[in-house]
């Protein structure tokens, strides 16, 4: 069984809500492609983590008591070399201190600055009646504004992955718009599987979003993710 | 808990059926509509007034549900709600097959007393393995062996067609409007508040009826989405099932709580559920009749391009923008077909482009039908549909319009090709009614407008289409 350690740190704690860094260990775990992303304790561990993951990198702050880090200046983007990192660890770390002085830190997150590609959400949720589902929808301004989503059932068919990728109207944006390759929609439809059956074995996770997902025309990566348990 | 056809059998074919509570302020109705039972119907009623006119239907009553000499399989309960308890307890001492509550007054009025009484009727069907359909409902219908829930109902003949409804109107209008569109019932039940058999119980049944071949669902609302979900992909996986999911506004949804007291599910959600389970969707009765018409009668394909054929001009421009909005393709015909027609058709005032323009060349039914045979025998064409236009003429044409009927059947009947009607009334409504209940005799479905013809045709190329994909992706 995946993620058994994560959760039952969390547990341990009190927790229903998993930091970014596990979430992704555990998505991770469950097959779906996650942005590698490392915990921080110390400056010089942040250095040593953005020197083997490669500039430029993107450090975040790391807490189960702030969890919109950019609502609170918590994130630092195109982090580009040793003394830019220093920087914005001791600066990470200010604002925490600032926003809620009493949060349990558990460090800062470095994960290597993803290239380009195109945003998509995709979620897990429980409806009182119908139990887990899934939910696809393309990034930024389609989903939040449009409400372009696609939902499922869990256990996903394979074919309703397939469905869900090309329920969306924006679609186009997937096939290759304007001359731009397609995207992996393979690879989308495996994240979607990979989900469903992690939702499935995991029946004490309430809530999963991971936003964004980027597409590329070879493979997805995750490179935010945030997992919610039920109540103990 | 779920029940084994057997037992769900005893319920939708019996042969003993007792009525509970007829009385004349309602004409006997509940006795009436079950009088052409193939088997025996009993009533029971203490209320002297009401006795003698039960007995007059020939009918024989007892004072209570034990007193009935044989074992029974279906009671009908019409009696005051407070009432209700105590006859399901009879019912449970006699160990009839299941029992339908008429009586309403329960969870949807919203009431203290209202839920006290549904929550009883739960409890004790539920300790005692008893079967409830209902309360608040018309209960089932087979019309082969006889049993009804309303004297409108054919009988005698039975069909191909199952249907579940919360709704008793649906239900009645289904098996009665659906009759004289051709549509056969199997069974069909209404089941109002859904204590104890639920939608789901009801789809599986009909799953497995062997004489159910197309089922069709009105659902307000279900209690365990993840059996429902279940079961539907299951069903839908072996026959059509066409689902109307009612109150899916917050109006509607509000509406369905003080009908049959059903929680709403995100309209959204229903969506995915039932793409995902490969339902056909629907929204309105209309288009239930017209999609279960399509099923029964349609020759089902994944293919969408079209040859249409219209009357005239106007109606040519009008019946393709009805396909191509419902994303059905109207192609250029192959060169063959265009060599043919050219041999014949007067393209002065009309056109054999596709969609056919016949106003010129409509003038007998063995030429509208050269021009039918050779568009269903077109490379480019899937489906073909006809306007069979009865406004236009200045004349009663009776003959040519039975000659007419008489070359379609022949054209439906010579092609591999799915083939349907829309019937352009115009001001002749009663001919309209008569033609398609013509057509639907000699198995051809048609529809009232051509906007209806496409959506019910859309919607069965859908179901294809998926079927084809499950089939080979499993």
């Amino acid at each position: 069984m995946v993620g058994v350690d994560v959760i039952a740190r969390a547990r341990k704690e009190g927790r229903t809500v998993l930091t970014e860094v596990e979430s992704k260990e555990l998505l991770r775990e469950a097959g779906i492609p996650v942005v590698e992303t490392s915990l921080a304790r110390t400056s010089r561990e942040a250095l040593a983590h953005a020197e083997r993951l490669g500039y430029p990198v993107v450090m975040k702050i790391v807490s189960p008591d702030i969890l919109h880090q950019s609502d609170v200046g918590g994130v630092r983007l195109g982090v580009r070399s040793q003394a830019e990192a220093r920087l914005a660890y001791r600066e990470l770390l200010a604002a925490a201190a600032r926003a809620n002085p009493g949060a349990i830190l558990h460090g800062v997150s470095v994960q290597r600055q993803a290239a380009p590609g195109v945003e998509v959400v995709v979620g897990m949720a429980k409806d009182p009646q119908f139990g887990p589902f899934l939910m696809f929808g393309l990034g930024g301004v389609l989903v939040e504004v449009l409400n372009d989503v696609a939902f499922r059932l869990v256990p996903l068919a394979r074919r309703d992955a397939r469905a869900m990728v090309r329920e969306v109207k924006g679609y186009p944006l997937l096939a290759g718009h304007r001359g731009q390759p397609p995207v992996d929609t393979v690879a989308l439809e495996q994240a979607l599987l990979a989900l469903s059956r992690f939702a499935e074995a995991h029946p004490e996770i309430r809530e999963l979003d991971l936003n964004p997902v980027l597409a590329y025309p070879q493979g997805v990566l995750a490179v935010d993710a945030r997992v919610v348990l039920e109540g103990a | 808990m779920e029940w084994t056809q057997e037992e769900m059998d005893r319920i939708f074919n019996p042969r003993v059926v007792a009525v509970v509570g007829a009385k004349r302020d309602t004409d006997y109705t509940w006795v009436r509509s079950v009088l052409p039972l193939k088997g025996k119907v009993y009533s029971v009623q203490i209320d002297e007034r009401e006795i003698p006119g039960i007995l007059e239907l020939g009918i024989p009553n007892y004072t209570c549900l034990q007193d009935v000499p044989e074992a029974v399989d279906y009671v009908i309960v019409a009696v005051p709600r407070a009432v209700a308890p105590r006859v399901l307890a009879d019912a449970i001492e006699k160990r009839v097959g299941g029992i339908m509550f008429f009586t309403a007054g329960f969870a949807e009025t919203g009431t203290d007393e209202g839920g006290r009484l549904q929550a009883l009727l739960t409890e004790m069907a539920s300790k005692a393995g008893m079967k409830v359909v209902g309360p608040n409902c018309m209960g089932i219908y087979n019309p082969k062996v006889g049993l009804r829930f309303s004297e409108n109902q054919a009988h005698g003949e039975g069909g191909n067609v199952g249907f579940l409804s919360q709704s008793g109107t649906q239900a009645h209008l289904l098996s009665t409007v659906g009759y004289s569109h051709g549509l056969r019932i199997s069974k069909a039940v209404s089941f109002g508040n859904g204590i104890v058999l639920h939608a789901a119980d009801y789809l599986e049944y009909l799953g497995r009826d062997p004489e159910t071949e197309v089922i069709g669902a009105y659902i307000e609302g279900v209690p365990d989405g993840r059996r429902f979900f279940r079961v539907l992909r299951d069903v839908a996986a072996k026959k059509p099932v066409v689902v109307w999911k009612a109150g899916r506004s917050p109006e509607g949804a509000r509406a369905a709580r003080s009908h049959t007291a059903s929680l709403a599910a995100s309209s959204r959600l229903w969506d995915a559920v039932l793409r995902q389970c490969g339902a056909i969707q629907v929204d309105a009765f209309d288009e239930m009749l017209d999609a279960l018409k399509a099923l029964a009668y349609i020759r089902p394909t994944a293919d969408r391009r079209m040859g249409l054929v219209a009357t005239t001009g106007g109606q040519s421009v009008s019946i393709t923008d009805a396909f191509a909005s419902e994303g059905l393709l109207v192609p250029e015909l192959t060169a063959r077909s265009y060599q043919e027609y050219a041999q014949f058709f007067s393209i002065i005032g009309g056109s054999y482009r596709n969609p056919l323009d016949m106003t010129p060349n409509s003038g007998t039914p063995k030429l509208i039908r050269r021009c039918l045979d050779i568009l269903g025998a077109d490379e480019h064409v899937d489906a073909v549909a006809y306007d069979f236009n009865l406004g236009l003429a200045t004349r009663e044409r009776q003959e040519f319009w039975e000659g007419l009927v008489a070359e379609l059947v022949g054209y439906k009947d010579s092609s591999s090709k799915p083939f349907f009607v829309s019937i352009t009334a115009g001001h002749r409504e009663e001919q309209a009614l008569r033609l398609r209940q013509r057509l639907a005799q000699a198995g051809i479905a048609s529809y009232p407008s051509f906007p209806r013809a496409a959506a019910a045709f859309r919607r069965l190329v859908e179901h294809a289409a998926f079927r084809r994909e499950v089939d080979e992706a499993g």
